[in-house]
């Protein structure tokens, strides 16, 4: 008996621990809820607080704005960096960030949907076109259009010089959900293709023009020992991880990637390439590397740490990426210039580049935020010169200095290497305007030269991922779904040689069966409206 | 007091029946009031929860809450059975439990009769814990550490592989190698732990058994065949009915770390297939149905299971 009620006790014990833990738990969360209530509560009371149409402050008295972002692991702690800092003082209004690493981001940000515990405005979110429709007609996040017209006048000056913003942002029913971080500067949406000229001029060879030559090159790079170590560890090319590098090659094999997908557009029909002739030559093409070990063979599992580091190794012959950053660290960028696209079998070359929309879902109001005009007038500012500087370059005399109208970095700033502590932008997806006044630091002399080399065979026009219906948005996720699940499995496989190209066919007709033609439709009549509607 | 003198009132032996329950309740009152702190437990996590499941039938909407957003039927499930990944998910998700259950079960029971006969109590000591520390390394670390191994550059295997003449092999990015692996290391990080509860069955065998076969002659082999294994059998069979009742949720997390494109041939289950799917793409009455669809085949083996068990080995949970 003794015994038995040793056990009972024991287990009572841990039950009621567990209990226990169970309320401690919830405790500081109801806290948290109660205190946002009362807050929301006295910002009732101040409604009668006006929002001026321009100028600053935004608002006489000053109002707070909970605000969910996305933190990359270069970022310091929001509160800290000097925009917001500055800019609070400027516009009275305060922000409370609700900081989430990219890490598990999207996670988190369908679960605060999901839970309905909305903030009052989601930055650097990339909430994806279907989000925006499912949440927008679902009345979590407000529509913005009228807000842009009357309190947003630098977004409104760009959506008219750039008109394929309004039609990338705009749901067939008019409504604009989320503002996206918008790319007027050509070097800041395209990754450059660096080439390691120092090899090339040890080797005694020329920059490659085609894809047969540039295989040579890569077989020289992986035999010849251009870094004169006496050892074969030379890394020919890599990419960015998983199947990055088919969009970036795709342009030498005459495949485009229009609309956000992996889409061609030819006399305004949409064609859906992934089952096609052209994409097998480049899979073959890709595969050949591949299997020679021309292409890194980690190509599939690496990180992006990883990835930077190799570009700064200066031991790798062929890559991509936007900025020189990774080699100026290490400083061997010396080794490395841009060069063109090569051109594939067919005498394609297209340079892959991202829309001037480019980080789509970047910022978006939900329907709890008691002064959807001040977060406008707010966000609105990024989008200005002023607005753009200060969040890119920080406080002018501590962090950068004007040359000839354009801030450039302190050095001894850069020296400090808290450059990307400072600002939102470092990480990607910020909601602001790049455009060639702030982006010295990012386009460099060395990266101007190498986007030099890309200019001719840029797209004429890069249509950004329309937007759909609601219902036609979700059919497009039913397809997708597995199509693209597939689609990457498989491609992945034939790149790495698990599977036979002699299963082409069966990968064609499996797309077939996976309605592959009714996607290609949807996309066909989203595009149809949006020329329509230029 | 009430139920003697309702005994003499002669009052009919139901009634009787029902106070004299009632007065053992009350005379234990104490154990069911610790009772009903467990009883509170389940309802409030385990089944108040429960009520959501109804989103596997619906077209849920964040916006419109669960009771709010309409009936869709049997659609969700239907989408999922004439999925592409159905009958891929499904096999992965079984064979990869099947093989847990072949290779993974049988391997502490056979840790444990062997740290039992060893004769030196602190080397039988130090292969416990030697081999159960594994247990503590998380999930993380854990698939860190495989990767590290396996790697081609330096990895101490491929290492090896190439000392011997062979050329390094790809094990991370191989769809045969993932569950050999997988289950490897499973069962290298908890032999150690579950052996415990076996030693602990096999030191409770009365040890006049043992001293009796020695007496009548049977060899050691023969002492562990007809008085260890037969001593610490509902043990087994009990352990074998719970680790059947989580037949279908396998070590989610860690499949998910260690899965790629190239191995997802194999490494695709059910409920990384939720996870993606679902919290990623926000597609939660679908995955509310694939979900609740594991669970029922979970449901229906455990009870088979069960009655399996209390038939042929008078051994069950209920």
């Amino acid at each position: 008996m003794k015994k038995r009620w040793g056990t009972a006790l024991v287990s009572t014990f841990v039950v009621c621990s567990m209990l226990l833990s169970a309320c401690g738990a919830n405790k500081p969360g109801n806290e948290q809820n109660t205190n946002k209530q009362t807050s929301n509560n006295t910002q009732v009371a101040e409604d009668s607080n006006a929002v001026s149409a321009d100028g600053f402050p935004i608002v006489n008295e000053s109002i707070k704005l909970k605000i969910f972002t996305r933190v990359a692991p270069v970022n310091g702690p929001f509160p800290e960096m000097p925009v917001f800092q500055d800019f609070e003082k400027m516009s009275n209004i305060q922000v409370e960030f609700i900081e989430t690493p990219t890490d598990g981001f999207p996670e988190k940000k369908s679960l605060l949907f999901a839970s309905n515990e909305l903030p009052d405005a989601l930055y650097r979110s990339n909430i994806t076109p279907l989000e925006q429709i499912r949440y927008g007609t679902g009345g979590q996040l407000i529509p913005l259009q009228d807000l842009i017209e009357g309190y947003a006048p630098n977004l409104k000056q760009l959506m008219e010089t750039y008109p394929e913003i309004r039609s990338a942002i705009t749901t067939p029913e008019g409504n604009i959900y989320a503002i996206p971080g918008i790319v007027s500067v050509g070097s800041a949406r395209t990754d450059k293709k660096w080439m390691n000229k120092a090899w090339l001029d040890k080797l005694e060879l020329e920059v490659p023009e085609t894809t047969d030559e540039l295989y040579e090159v890569l077989k020289a790079f992986r035999d010849n020992d251009p870094n004169g170590n006496g050892k074969q560890d030379e890394l020919p090319m890599t990419s960015r991880g998983g199947l990055a590098i088919v969009n970036t090659l795709g342009g030498s094999f005459g495949l485009d990637f229009q609309l956000g997908y992996n889409i061609n557009l030819e006399d305004d029909k949409v064609n859906i390439w992934m089952g096609s002739e052209r994409n097998k030559e480049l899979l073959m093409y890709l595969n050949k590397l591949y299997s020679e070990q021309l292409l890194d063979q980690d190509l599939f599992i690496q990180t992006e740490a990883q990835y930077l580091a190799k570009q700064g190794s200066g031991n790798t012959g062929y890559f991509f990426d936007q900025t020189n950053n990774p080699m100026l660290e290490t400083k061997v960028n010396d080794q490395y210039i841009g060069i063109s696209p090569v051109a594939g079998p067919h005498g394609d070359r297209l340079q892959l580049a991202a829309p001037v929309p480019r980080d789509l879902g970047a910022f978006a109001i939900t329907s709890v935020n008691k002064y959807p005009e001040a977060t406008m007038r707010w966000i609105d500012f990024f989008f200005g010169d002023e607005g753009s500087t200060m969040l890119r370059f920080g406080r002018e005399g501590e962090h950068y200095e004007m040359k000839d109208g354009i801030p450039y970095y302190l050095d001894s700033f850069l020296a400090t290497g808290d450059q990307g502590k400072i600002t939102p932008y470092a990480g990607g997806g910020a909601p602001h305007l790049i455009s060639e006044n702030v982006s010295s630091y990012i386009n460099p002399p060395q990266v101007q030269e190498a986007q030099k080399a890309l200019d001719p065979y840029m797209p004429k026009i890069r249509y950004q991922t329309p937007m759909f219906d609601e219902q036609t948005a979700q059919k497009i996720n039913v397809l997708r779904n597995d199509i693209d699940k597939y689609y990457e499995e498989q491609s992945t496989k034939f790149i790495a040689g698990t599977l036979s190209f002699d299963k082409w066919e069966e990968f064609q007709s499996t797309l077939k069966k996976m309605n592959i033609d009714e996607l290609q439709q949807l996309y066909q009549d989203a595009y149809d409206n949006i020329v329509k509607k230029n | 007091m009430k139920s003697t003198v309702a005994k003499k009132g002669g009052v009919p032996r139901l009634q009787s029946r029902h106070s004299r329950r009632l007065k053992s309740i009350t005379s234990r009152y104490d154990l069911y009031l610790m009772l009903l702190l467990p009883i509170a437990w389940y309802l409030i996590f385990h089944y108040g929860p429960m009520y959501g499941v109804q989103i596997a039938f619906k077209d849920f909407s964040p916006a419109k809450g669960i009771i709010g957003s309409p009936w869709a039927g049997f659609a969700h499930f239907e989408r999922f059975f004439d999925s592409y990944y159905f009958w891929r998910l499904l096999w992965n998700t079984i064979s990869i439990n099947l093989y847990s259950l072949l290779f993974a079960f049988p391997i502490p029971i056979i840790l444990a009769l062997l740290v039992n006969e060893i004769p030196n109590k602190a080397y039988s000591k130090l292969v416990q814990n030697v081999t159960y520390i594994p247990h503590f390394i998380s999930v993380v670390v854990m698939v860190g550490m495989i990767t590290l191994f396996f790697s081609t550059n330096g990895g101490p295997i491929n290492t090896f592989i190439e000392a011997l003449g062979g050329k390094p092999i790809r094990f991370l990015d191989s769809a045969e190698a993932f569950k050999p692996i997988f289950i490897g290391s499973n069962i290298w990080q908890s032999m150690g732990w579950q052996s415990i509860i076996y030693i602990a069955a096999i030191s409770g065998v009365n040890p006049q058994l043992y001293e009796a076969a020695k007496i009548d002659g049977a060899s050691r082999l023969q002492r562990i065949w007809h008085v260890s294994i037969p001593g610490i059998l509902p043990v087994i069979v009990i352990l074998l009915i719970l680790d059947i009742g989580h037949f279908m949720n396998v070590g989610f997390e860690k499949i998910l770390l260690m899965q790629n494109n190239l191995n997802l041939e194999s490494s695709d289950v059910i409920s990384t297939f939720v996870y993606t799917t679902g919290i990623l793409k926000g597609e939660y009455s679908y995955t509310a149905a694939i979900g609740l669809f594991n669970s029922i085949i979970n449901l229906t083996l455990l009870v088979l299971v069960n009655r399996f068990a209390r038939k042929k080995a008078e051994t069950s949970l209920w």
